[in-house]
């Protein structure tokens, strides 16, 4: 039996069980800190506008305004804002899925002269800030006529990103030599390999790359904030901050605005969450 | 005196039983083996005795107090476990070390103690290393230094040779047997080994399943096993099992089963009559099976006439797979044998080393039919 | 080198050319490319004008908002890391059993890391709130009035800081990852040695944790140096540049005004600050990170 996989017993002894009670204790009242700002704007989006300043605070919104969603969302297009977002999204996800494979294959099962010098310049490049390449690369986009275009945030995701790459790497290395000498020996030439040995077995890391890619590239401000410049390119992140800039603030449209936007990631984290906070924690990251 | 004591222990994990109505003592300075197959409870029962499991029911007892809800650090007990658990970040001798600090021993002391139980193992010139600079074997002295220096009342061995290759094996096991005289302190030992536990312990404890089968010293374990379970694990190649019946043949008490007539010796017959006609399980280990050309003396033979299937020279013995009727069995033999794969042979059983097993009080696991007076 | 050799030295160039590529051409050629302008003055209008060291030695140095954002960055910075590491260690701690319904907890603190830059500081931005916000509410019913927070120039950067707590779900899961790491035979071990939990903490599960601590060190500081969303979405860098973090003045400059050349120079400084920073911090690694090493088993 694996200490790893018993459940914890139940403990006999009182101060055992004492301590235990003062541990739930103490995560209850840190999650209720943790969750309460998120409460807080749950029952604030479904406010009348007179109850949003109200003294005591208003818990439970009553009669709760729906309709504020209906109203914040077609304030601004937000409907056109998600659809920007998800071509952006999608397109990274490929860029990052697709170079990141090949790249990180390289580095985990290819030898070469000069690789360990470039694999520690690949680490290196996480410490560089974007503040430093960020200006260039808009000239750069300038002068290709790039900028206003999804352009300057997906083509780059093609040319792979150091932090999956050394992920992916770690990964590729445990694949056991056997399968792919297999392979090698059946005829495989190297695309078909990663095709058809790497790429079914590293599922769950592939998918961890997709995951953290689509969730970045909907949060990203940045980018999106000095390339895209018409407002119906605007992304859900922009859209949001210049709902909250634009107008004299509607508190419970702009609750209702920021909940909306952070929704689908909020419900991609819950379902992919058992692989997020369970395979991180458990060392691997196992389907 | 750190004699121990299992009273009525059963541990329970959720709906699993891992330990079940455990009933057995340990005399101090007693060397106990408790052997048994993975998941048989033998690490269960270690644990609970350490602290490091509640135990669901029943007593235990450290030297005559009740130690259930005693504190792991407060028992006096000291463990060596089966992956060493040696701080990676400290040295050899703060490893060793660990211990006293938490019970106020001064410095010199700690010192003193720490240097004294690295010279009885030979680690001396190791105490500045960390223990990834050590090799297995050396870790594992480590280990068993750290809990010399605790100087316990009694010493846990958890499967503490599982990781070594087989010659440290062998080398480390008399090691820990003379270790055992030297420090003449309680030594509970858990292995599921079956050689090892032979060949170190005073007093063996066979367990399967949570449940205690038998506890004996080892010659007597390996010459009067309890039942079917212990006759099968303990000594190696396993002993043979055939299921039969006792008749009466030609006025003698024979044992009957396919292919195979053995007649039961008169010494034996008297504690067996009782059982004729009725379904018994025979017993016979494969050493005491014998190659017709080479007499061996001081043996009660019976013929069995079989067909060998293939054999395997050992160098100094030959390993025979035989087959008689619908049964497999196998045999060890003299190096000189001259059998061969395919040859008919008329091999000698020696009946007066044969164990009978009563298949209608279990047929799972058949107690022994006792040839011995009580 | 044989021709197998070759091959397979060929085929490894033929991987990473995207990244290789995208290094020279995203990464290599601009980083030269903004060092450059860092010593010219250039609006886009026409060509740059060539400065040399000026933007480092004058324009930067007499700039008061140049040491205003790097003093809010510093005092941020400086609040900031010390409460992430160890409040998701506290966090991590917390969690890191695995009694009934713990998946739960795990998810709750983590789920603020995952809403957007933009969400998280909107949710806060309500939060602090001078009439509204929560906080001020709870505050009045003890009777404290409240500050005007992100309004207010001399409490805009404390709420910041206040707000980020929130944060600490990304600490919280490497250290997680780093606790998982630690085996629980050396708990066991100590038990039976006499040690309590406090001591069991700080012999076992702080060494055996410091390259983790050191990880999640390295990355934090990284990280919040580079604060920009937060500060653009809440405050704009006031009230009178009250919270003018540094890549948000670099962005001012260079969006704004237009300032490219100075902009590149602000750039390189960021980058440097942060190299010496991570440079020093690695050389201290003797002193208090302990690798446990590979330890193989015979």
């Amino acid at each position: 039996m694996n200490k790893q996989d018993r459940q914890q017993d139940v403990p006999v002894m009182r101060l055992e069980r004492m301590r235990l009670v003062l541990r739930y204790i103490l995560l209850a009242m840190t999650a209720f800190l943790f969750l309460l700002p998120l409460y807080w704007m749950i029952s604030s989006s479904l406010k009348p506008a007179y109850e949003i300043f109200a003294n005591p605070p208003v818990w439970i919104p009553d009669p709760p305004q729906w309709q504020n969603y209906r109203q914040a969302l077609t304030e601004l297009p937000f409907g056109r804002y998600a659809i920007n977002t998800l071509i952006i999204a999608v397109g990274a996800v490929i860029g990052h899925v697709v170079s990141c494979i090949l790249v990180a294959y390289g580095f985990a099962r290819l030898r070469a002269p000069g690789k360990r010098v470039l694999f520690i310049i690949l680490l290196a490049t996480l410490m560089l800030p974007y503040p430093v390449v960020m200006i260039p690369q808009y000239i750069i986009f300038s002068e290709l006529n790039w900028v206003n275009s999804f352009k300057p945030l997906i083509v780059p995701t093609f040319f792979g990103n150091a932090f999956f790459i050394f992920l992916l790497r770690q990964f590729f290395m445990q694949i056991p030599n056997d399968l792919i000498d297999a392979a090698k020996m059946d005829g495989a030439n190297l695309l078909q390999i990663i095709w058809h040995v790497i790429i079914p077995i590293s599922r769950s890391a592939i998918a961890t790359v997709a995951i953290f890619t689509f969730q970045f590239a909907w949060n990203d401000f940045l980018a999106p904030l000095i390339y895209l410049q018409d407002q119906s390119k605007y992304t859900l992140m922009l859209g949001l901050s210049f709902f909250r800039s634009s107008f004299e603030v509607n508190w419970p449209y702009l609750m209702a605005a920021s909940l909306s936007v952070a929704a689908p990631i909020i419900i991609l984290f819950f379902i992919t969450q058992r692989a997020f906070v369970s395979g991180i924690t458990t060392g691997s990251l196992k389907e | 005196m750190a004699d121990v004591v299992f009273k009525n222990v059963t541990k329970n994990f959720g709906d699993v039983t891992a330990v079940n109505n455990l009933n057995l003592s340990v005399q101090d300075k007693e060397f106990l083996v408790l052997v048994g197959p993975s998941g048989c409870g033998k690490t269960t029962a270690l644990r609970c005795l350490a602290g490091l499991e509640h135990v669901t029911s029943g007593d235990l007892y450290l030297d005559s107090e009740r130690i259930n809800d005693v504190k792991p650090k407060d028992r006096d007990i000291a463990m060596v476990f089966q992956s060493y658990a040696l701080y990676p970040h400290m040295t050899v001798f703060k490893n060793m070390a660990f211990g006293l600090r938490f019970r106020n021993t001064n410095k010199t002391e700690i010192d003193r103690k720490v240097r004294e139980a690295a010279h009885i193992l030979d680690i001396d010139e190791l105490l500045d290393r960390k223990p990834r600079a050590l090799s297995g074997g050396q870790r594992q002295r480590v280990a068993v230094g750290r809990a010399i220096v605790r100087d316990p009342k009694v010493f846990l061995f958890d499967e503490p040779l599982s990781n070594l290759d087989a010659k440290l094996r062998v080398q480390t096991r008399r090691e820990i047997s003379l270790l055992h005289e030297r420090l003449a302190s309680t030594f509970i030992y858990v292995t599921h080994d079956q050689v090892e536990a032979m060949s170190m312990g005073t007093k063996i404890a066979v367990m399967n399943r949570g449940v205690l089968q038998q506890v004996e010293t080892p010659q007597n374990l390996y010459d009067h096993p309890a039942n079917k379970f212990v006759a099968g694990f303990i000594g190696s190649p396993a002993m043979n099992f055939f299921k039969g019946r006792l008749i009466k043949k030609l006025g003698t008490l024979t044992f009957e089963s396919s292919g195979l007539s053995l007649p039961i010796p008169k010494s034996k017959a008297i504690y067996y009559q009782h059982y004729l006609n009725r379904r018994v399980l025979l017993g016979i280990r494969p050493e005491d099976i014998h190659d017709p050309a080479l007499p061996v003396i001081n043996i009660r033979p019976a013929e069995v006439d079989c067909k060998v299937d293939l054999i395997e020279l050992m160098g100094d013995e030959i390993y025979l797979y035989l087959h008689c009727g619908e049964k497999e069995f196998e045999g060890r033999v003299d190096p000189r044998s001259k059998l061969r794969r395919g040859d008919r042979a008329k091999v000698l059983f020696d009946v007066d080393r044969v164990h009978l097993f009563d298949l209608r009080k279990d047929a799972e696991n058949p107690p022994v039919i006792s040839t011995r007076d009580a | 080198m044989t021709p197998a050799q070759r091959r397979e030295a060929v085929s490894f160039y033929l991987t990473i050319s995207p990244w290789l590529i995208g290094f020279i051409l995203l990464t290599v050629g601009p980083m030269l490319y903004s060092l450059t302008l860092s010593f010219t003055s250039w609006d886009l209008f026409g060509s740059p004008i060539w400065i040399g060291l000026d933007n480092y030695l004058k324009e930067m140095p007499s700039d008061p908002r140049f040491w205003q954002s790097v003093k809010v960055t510093l005092i941020y910075t400086a609040a900031y890391v010390p409460l992430e590491l160890v409040g998701g260690l506290g966090l991590a701690l917390l969690v890191r059993n695995r009694i009934r319904g713990i998946r739960i907890f795990r998810t709750i603190f983590y789920l603020p890391t995952v809403l957007a830059g933009v969400a998280f500081a909107v949710v806060w931005l309500w939060m602090l709130n001078p009439r509204g916000g929560l906080i001020n509410l709870a505050l009045e019913q003890i009777g404290i009035i409240g500050p005007r927070w992100l309004l207010d120039p001399d409490w805009a950067l404390s709420a910041l800081i206040l707000m980020s707590f929130w944060g600490w779900g990304r600490a919280m899961i490497i250290y997680l990852a780093g606790l998982q790491g630690i085996p629980d035979v050396l708990y066991e071990s100590a038990s039976l040695d006499g040690a309590n939990d406090w001591n069991k903490f700080w012999h076992i599960t702080i060494p055996m944790l410091s390259p983790t601590i050191f990880f999640n060190l390295i990355l934090s500081i990284i990280n919040t140096f580079q604060t920009f969303t937060n500060a653009f979405v809440t405050t704009d860098g006031g009230p009178l540049d009250a919270t003018l973090f540094f890549v948000l003045y670099l962005y001012k400059q260079a969006f704004n005004f237009r300032n490219m050349g100075y902009a590149s120079a602000l750039a390189w400084v960021l980058f440097i600050i942060i190299l010496i920073l991570t440079l020093v911090i690695f050389q201290t690694q003797r002193f208090w990170v302990y690798y446990a090493g590979e330890v193989k088993d015979e």
